[in-house]
């Protein structure tokens, strides 16, 4: 794996906001989101955050909007050429 | 024995519209249907995550073009002529039977603006066909279905192989990614509907699963099936749509529909040079377009919608988080107001899907049942050979669940294998060995799939980049055994990033073998640039035999289903 910069976690959760339903790991369709069941003491936890789909399936399940997406700079301010992604020209 | 075994009639792989919509036939004939899906929960669709805002539809409203031989007629033209069009004339008659029976678990299509439905016209179809509507819960009263006729459902839960006998499909292997619990399932039938191939290549973010489709939709049926011998066709075409640049996310259909320009950097509204339709055109032909824009030098492209009259950009605004919640949010981080100025598009990460056109899909080679040239595996949705966005999901998934009811039926109750316990036993070891293996971690392996997909595979092809992605993707599969995974969500990925490989080299063979180019973007080849008539209305069919990828040809004229020899 290459050597990298932290990762960015899109998936910020407020936790005193958060009543620690379980909802977000059971909508999450990644797998990304892991709460332990049954457990009102336990907030979830983002184990896959460079994982994310910024589907916000997470944020919009929230029964009290503990949960915020947030992009990150590659995604707001993206710099890349489109033409890198337009294949090499191979004699 | 270290694993649980499980006996249905029939196994759906995937819970999105295609499998759902697939299991609610074959459960209200009585039959006992399993679903296999990898997320939690049946409430949302399998390829965008969300709702849906569009659907695909005849209705038999009065005018000729609502009329499903108008819309067969056009189909060739929007197909390029390689469709199965057997496939797709049953696909098209059966739509409004679909929508009515959609409409009869509780999804309200009609726009309450006007208490009708609201159609408009895009991506170069010759009438007004998509319902545009507030699809939010769409899914979830299809899913809510299934839940009523008591489908069963493994959630989190990932087929991985196939099990047959005699050449006839008997099973599959699965795992409970959060559990580590291992299945050995028995059906009478399956029905694969695990979607398209994404996380195929490199987007402008950079970041794999930032994508326009579902980035956990990985090509799962395509590799089950091919490692099966099933035949999968069309994997040559690639699809890629517009997406604001960093953000690869769905929309294009609701900007085209409601009127939205492209400009290039000059200010020139340039999809005319392309197509008489100007934005109108199909999808690959837009993308096509914006390609050679770019690579004309005429980059930045923007999509514009200043021009637009202020009641459609609130109904755009309003529904801008239909079929991607955090639209709205991006637009806001980004601090962009899309009704004041032009938004940057990029071209999105490429798929293997249907190439940017409706009725041609990508996968597994169906008949008008569903069934596929394997005996007793059918299809649907982004991983069938017609394919048609949601509707297209939609009603062939609800054709396959018929066909395969049908079959199961006629079986009238044969006797299945015994589970092959050496089998299960050496898919499970092989598996498992990834949790202690040393080599390359899935990530870096799918990293550098990505790279020789953008770079040799995608939107400009020639037989020496082909000859090289080839290669390239050859070494990696010698490693493919010792690829690492973490944990047992590692594991799932270590599975979807060797279908993302295998994807790939199926789809540089079947580039290779056809010498011309065809539909734009979708496969250009730069040695063949020119669309060949005469010798190219051919399918490209790729299956396995004796271990060995095998390319053949079949007229496009004929149905796919003309090639099949199932051997029973």
């Amino acid at each position: 794996m290459s050597e990298e910069k932290e990762v960015h976690n899109p998936i910020k959760i407020d936790p005193e906001v958060c009543v620690k339903c379980n909802l977000c790991d059971w909508i999450c369709p990644g797998d990304l989101i892991y709460k332990k069941e049954d457990d009102r003491t336990t907030l979830p936890e983002v184990k896959y955050p460079d994982e994310c789909w910024y589907c916000g399936l997470c944020q919009s399940i929230c029964p009290v909007d503990a949960i915020k997406i947030i992009f990150p700079e590659e995604m707001i301010n993206c710099k890349t050429d489109v033409r890198s992604l337009l294949g090499k020209d191979v004699e | 024995m270290s694993w649980t075994e499980l006996e249905t009639d029939v196994l759906v792989i995937g819970g999105g519209v295609a499998g759902c919509m697939a299991a609610i036939p074959a459960l209200e004939e009585g039959l006992q249907v399993t679903i296999l899906e990898k997320g939690k929960v049946l409430d949302h669709c399998g390829s965008v995550g969300c709702g849906v805002d569009h659907y695909l539809t005849i209705m038999d409203s009065g005018p000729e073009w609502d009329t499903p031989e108008f819309l067969i007629k056009h189909v060739p033209e929007l197909t390029d002529g390689i469709v199965d069009l057997e496939v797709t004339s049953k696909l098209i008659h059966q739509m409004p039977r679909v929508l009515k029976k959609i409409e009869s678990f509780g999804v309200n299509f009609k726009d309450p603006r006007f208490n009708d439905y609201y159609r408009l016209k895009s991506f170069g179809l010759p009438g007004t066909y998509h319902i545009n509507f507030d699809g939010t819960e769409f899914k979830k009263h299809i899913g809510q279905q299934v839940r009523k006729l008591k489908g069963k459902v493994l959630t989190r839960t990932m087929g991985i192989n196939l099990l047959e006998k005699d050449n006839k499909v008997y099973g599959a292997v699965a795992f409970n990614f959060r559990s580590g619990e291992w299945y050995a399932i028995k059906a009478k039938s399956i029905v694969m509907a695990a979607g398209e191939v994404n996380r195929l290549s490199k987007n402008a973010s950079g970041m794999p699963f930032d994508s326009w489709h579902c980035p956990f939709n990985t090509g799962d049926a395509h590799r089950m099936a091919f490692n099966a011998g099933a035949i999968l066709t069309n994997m040559e075409f690639v699809e890629t749509t517009l997406t604001p640049k960093g953000f690869s996310a769905q929309g294009l259909n609701a900007l085209v529909s409601e009127g939205a320009h492209f400009v290039n950097k000059q200010g020139e509204r340039f999809m005319f040079k392309y197509d008489e339709k100007g934005e109108n055109a199909r999808r690959a032909v837009i993308a096509d377009a914006v390609i050679n824009e770019y690579l004309l030098g005429n980059g930045p492209i923007y999509a514009d919608c200043r021009h637009l009259p202020s009641d459609v950009l609130d109904h755009m605004e309003a529904t801008l988080q239909i079929d991607r919640y955090t639209m709205p949010a991006f637009y806001e981080q980004k601090a962009l107001k899309f009704r004041d100025e032009p938004v940057e598009v990029s071209i999105s990460e490429l798929s293997i899907r249907r190439s940017g056109v409706y009725f041609r899909g990508s996968g597994l080679a169906v008949d008008t049942q569903g069934h596929s040239s394997k005996e007793n595996l059918f299809a649907a949705g982004d991983c069938a050979s017609v394919s048609g966005g949601i509707a297209g999901a939609a009603v062939l998934g609800h054709i396959s669940g018929e066909g395969v009811s049908a079959h199961v039926k006629k079986l009238n109750g044969a006797k299945l294998p015994d589970f092959d316990s050496e089998e299960i036993n050496r898919i499970k070891n092989e598996n498992e060995h990834h949790l202690v293996a040393s080599g390359m971690n899935w990530r870096a392996f799918e990293d550098k799939t990505r790279e020789v997909v953008s770079d040799y595979i995608g939107v400009r092809r020639s037989s020496k980049s082909l000859e090289l992605a080839m290669q390239t993707l050859s070494a990696l599969a010698a490693n493919e055994l010792e690829m690492k995974a973490d944990d047992l969500h590692g594991l799932m990925r270590v599975n979807e990033t060797k279908s993302i490989r295998l994807s790939a080299e199926v789809m540089a063979n079947a580039a290779m073998a056809r010498t011309e180019s065809r539909t734009g973007s979708s496969h250009f080849r730069s040695d063949f640039p020119e669309t060949n008539e005469k010798d190219w209305k051919k399918f490209v069919l790729v299956s396995k035999e004796k271990d060995r990828m095998k390319i053949n040809f079949s007229d496009a004229s004929d149905s796919l289903a003309s090639t099949f020899n199932r051997g029973s």
